[in-house]
């Protein structure tokens, strides 16, 4: 496995007048995989934490916790996850001593940064200015100790030609260039060091469509031609499906599905992923377009259980309905579509977690039969347990939430949802 | 080959660069002038008997009324052919026959010197602990950024002469005094100047690519924050002598040095006595030198900016 995390997340703190108070929680508890030679699609919406995702994973932005496990044999890794099933820390311990880029010096990470390297999305501000395009692509060769500054300038003109740019190109500067040539520079510069593992962040969203094809391609054939695994970061479903062999669904910063791309592409699974893919257009055929309500959550203040739940079409009573969620549907409900039944008087108190009361009503049996009509539509109606009819008013008690994890699905995939969970491992 | 290509893009870069500054007229008369300054400056430290000055570091030569008597208590004489810019009047007891376009000579060189030696120094050590600052970050950056708050709050004519007064009021403690009031003024540029440059990709592929923070200082961000700071300079060394020429004037130096400064306020009390070129003449030296850097600057400004080169 060229790459493996565990638990990997990373919480931004805010700043607050004296200290930071508040995290964003940018990334939360990802566990993924990059197999040799293997192409990893990444896919998410904008903020949905895919590019943090790929930084923590060569450590340019530092995670908050977790581990990253570099280039380690199947067997180790094998051993380390049994470690961790059964709580074995000190044996899990010796082994990400051994294998986490968290636990390298930065001079061992140095050396390290030889085997991987990024390619990023705006062409136009990852190559500075004011070097010349042998220095680009000569840096990591001569920041990592690759080769000597001689060598590294024999092989930037290697690299230029590998890459598809005249050699003649050397001298010249980064604005002397289009966005597609640029983008076969920052190509250059990140395989100069023979990476194993190459992250790329949207390397095409900053091109024009015919150019993006030419730099696909080009990615492809270094992959075949020196072996490298890439992770490829994207928003873009055909760039997936173009390259990669895995794919990962994020949304709001937590992994929702994994599995090969035939299977996640054309048979997703996790609500949010059928969402998204009824979003692509095929040329040719009408859609049906599973329209999305709202919009991607605060990750200050993440929704609790299932991040996806509060825009979830298929949501449920365990997904993680709040008190607060459904007093405020409740409300808007009871004092606007239902005004005529309830009139003025009626409202709302949130009690606890997982109890709310509806006060001034006369006839508390409405309740009832305003949920039962408005379930289908409303989701977090869904979460109401029970209504019993108490003094003037009626309490509702609620379900208590369930955090989801990855269920491996019988078609070797995970999905990040309760609908996926398997039957034994409890019953609602 | 390469190398041949490479000279020649160097060359057709010098070439549009020239091409963008002489464009802007203006810019290339306030390179005239200031040119002129620069040459009166340097001939007079050189070979100062080509324009007919002697004793390039004092009003008054030495001996100076014993050589010539009858110059004591003669008026200031009107601008004429034999006196351009007219002569002047020095002290109590009146020593007269200064001639104005020799001064004005001799003061040219010394506030040419101490303005760039002032804005020079003051933007390397303000340009370093910017760059530093903010990169940084920190408690650092929180540090210097408060003693900069601390030399902005007081206005900065009050700060030179508080300095001067400690140290002594010579010649080389008003550029001192100059360059601690002026050095945080480029110590924020730099810092805001880096605080944008930080954010560039390019940093965190040289992160990726195993660089250090001194090398990415060093080599990234110290090429790109440096133009900008050099039409700043070029902007402040006319804003610094008007400066330096005040200073001297409400009585920083208490030596006879000729500055323009200097030269004003002697003409100060000859003014009111109908003397008006004794006033008018340095004043108008010091507009002159001002207004031609600035137009420069202007001119330098549009050679860096990207947007306007194309």
């Amino acid at each position: 496995m060229m790459l493996a995390t565990f638990g990997l997340s990373k919480h931004f703190p805010i700043r607050g007048a004296f200290r930071a108070t508040t995290r964003l929680r940018a990334v939360d508890d990802a566990n993924l995989r990059i197999g040799s030679e293997e192409i990893v699609g990444l896919v998410g919406e904008s903020g949905s934490g895919k590019s943090t995702l790929g930084r923590c994973l060569l450590r340019l932005i530092e995670p908050s916790a977790g581990e990253v496990l570099f280039d380690i044999p199947d067997e180790t890794l094998k051993e380390y996850e049994e470690a961790r099933s059964n709580a074995d820390a000190a044996r899990a311990a010796d082994i990400a001593e051994r294998f986490s880029l968290l636990r390298r010096s930065s001079s061992e990470m140095r050396t390290l940064r030889r085997h991987m390297n990024i390619v990023f999305q705006d062409p136009y501000s990852s190559l500075n200015p004011r070097w010349k395009l042998t220095d680009v692509i000569a840096e990591p060769m001569i920041s990592t100790r690759f080769c000597t500054r001689a060598e590294a300038d024999d092989r930037a003109r290697d690299l230029l030609r590998e890459v598809g740019l005249p050699e003649f190109f050397e001298n010249r500067y980064p604005h002397e260039l289009s966005g597609g040539q640029r983008q076969r520079v920052a190509i250059a510069r990140a395989i100069s060091t023979h990476p194993r593992l190459l992250v790329l962040d949207e390397p095409t969203s900053a091109l024009d469509v015919s150019v993006q094809a030419q730099i696909l391609n080009l990615l492809r054939t270094l992959r075949d031609k020196y072996s490298i695994s890439m992770l490829l970061i994207t928003h873009n479903i055909a760039v997936v499906a173009y390259l990669a062999e895995q794919v990962y669904v994020m949304y709001a910063g937590v992994i929702m599905e994994r599995g090969t791309k035939a299977k996640v592409l054309r048979e997703p699974q996790h609500p949010y992923t059928k969402a998204l893919m009824s979003a692509v257009p095929i040329v040719g055929e009408r859609k049906v377009r599973t329209i999305l309500r709202g919009d991607p959550p605060n990750l200050v203040d993440p929704p609790q259980a299932c991040r996806f739940h509060p825009r979830c079409p298929v949501a449920f009573e365990i997904c993680g309905w709040t008190a607060g969620e459904i007093a405020e549907d409740l409300e808007f409900l009871l004092r606007g579509k239902y005004y005529a039944t309830f009139g003025d008087q009626v409202q709302v108190v949130v009690e606890s977690d997982e109890r709310l009361r509806v006060e001034g009503i006369s006839g508390p049996s409405n309740v009832q039969t305003l949920i039962d009509n408005e379930k289908a539509e409303v989701r977090s109606l869904s979460g109401i347990r029970t209504v019993i009819v108490q003094g003037g008013g009626v309490v509702l008690d609620l379900y208590p939430p369930v955090d989801p994890i990855l269920y491996p699905t019988p078609d070797g995939r995970g999905v990040k949802c309760l609908l996926y969970r398997p039957p034994a491992a409890g019953s609602v | 080959m390469a190398t041949v290509t490479a000279t020649k893009r160097r060359w057709d870069d010098v070439r549009l660069s020239a091409t963008v500054f002489l464009g802007n007229k203006t810019a290339v008369a306030g390179l005239v002038i200031f040119l002129l300054f620069i040459g009166d400056a340097v001939i007079v430290q050189i070979a100062p008997g080509l324009l007919g000055v002697d004793n390039p570091d004092s009003v008054i030569p030495p001996q100076f009324t014993q050589t010539n008597p009858e110059c004591v208590g003669a008026p200031p004489e009107a601008p004429s052919w034999s006196h351009p810019f007219g002569t002047t009047q020095y002290g109590l007891s009146g020593i007269g026959c200064l001639d104005l376009l020799q001064l004005t000579m001799k003061a040219i060189r010394i506030d040419v010197a101490i303005s760039f030696f002032v804005v020079l120094t003051g933007a390397a050590i303000g340009t370093l602990f910017g760059v530093v600052s903010a990169y940084l970050g920190r408690w650092f950056d929180e540090l210097l950024m408060r003693v900069t708050d601390v030399f902005f709050s007081i206005p900065f004519l009050i700060l030179a002469l508080a300095v001067g007064y400690v140290v002594g009021r010579t010649l080389f403690n008003m550029a001192l005094a100059l360059i601690i009031v002026w050095w945080p003024l480029y110590a924020r540029y730099a810092r805001s100047l880096t605080l944008s440059t930080k954010e560039s990709t390019f940093i965190e592929a040289a992160r990726a690519a195993g660089s250090g923070r001194i090398k990415i200082m060093v080599f990234h961000i110290f090429p790109n924050v440096l133009p900008p700071i050099l039409v700043q300079i070029s902007l402040d060394v006319g804003t610094i002598i008007t400066i330096l020429a005040t200073l001297a004037f409400i009585g920083f130096l208490n030596v006879l040095v000729p500055e323009l400064g200097v030269l004003a306020n002697i003409g100060l009390g000859l003014a009111p006595l109908g003397y008006w070129w004794t006033v008018i003449v340095p004043g108008l030296v010091i507009t002159a030198f001002a207004l031609a850097v600035n137009l420069m600057g202007d001119g330098l400004r549009d050679v860096i900016d990207p947007r306007r080169r194309s």
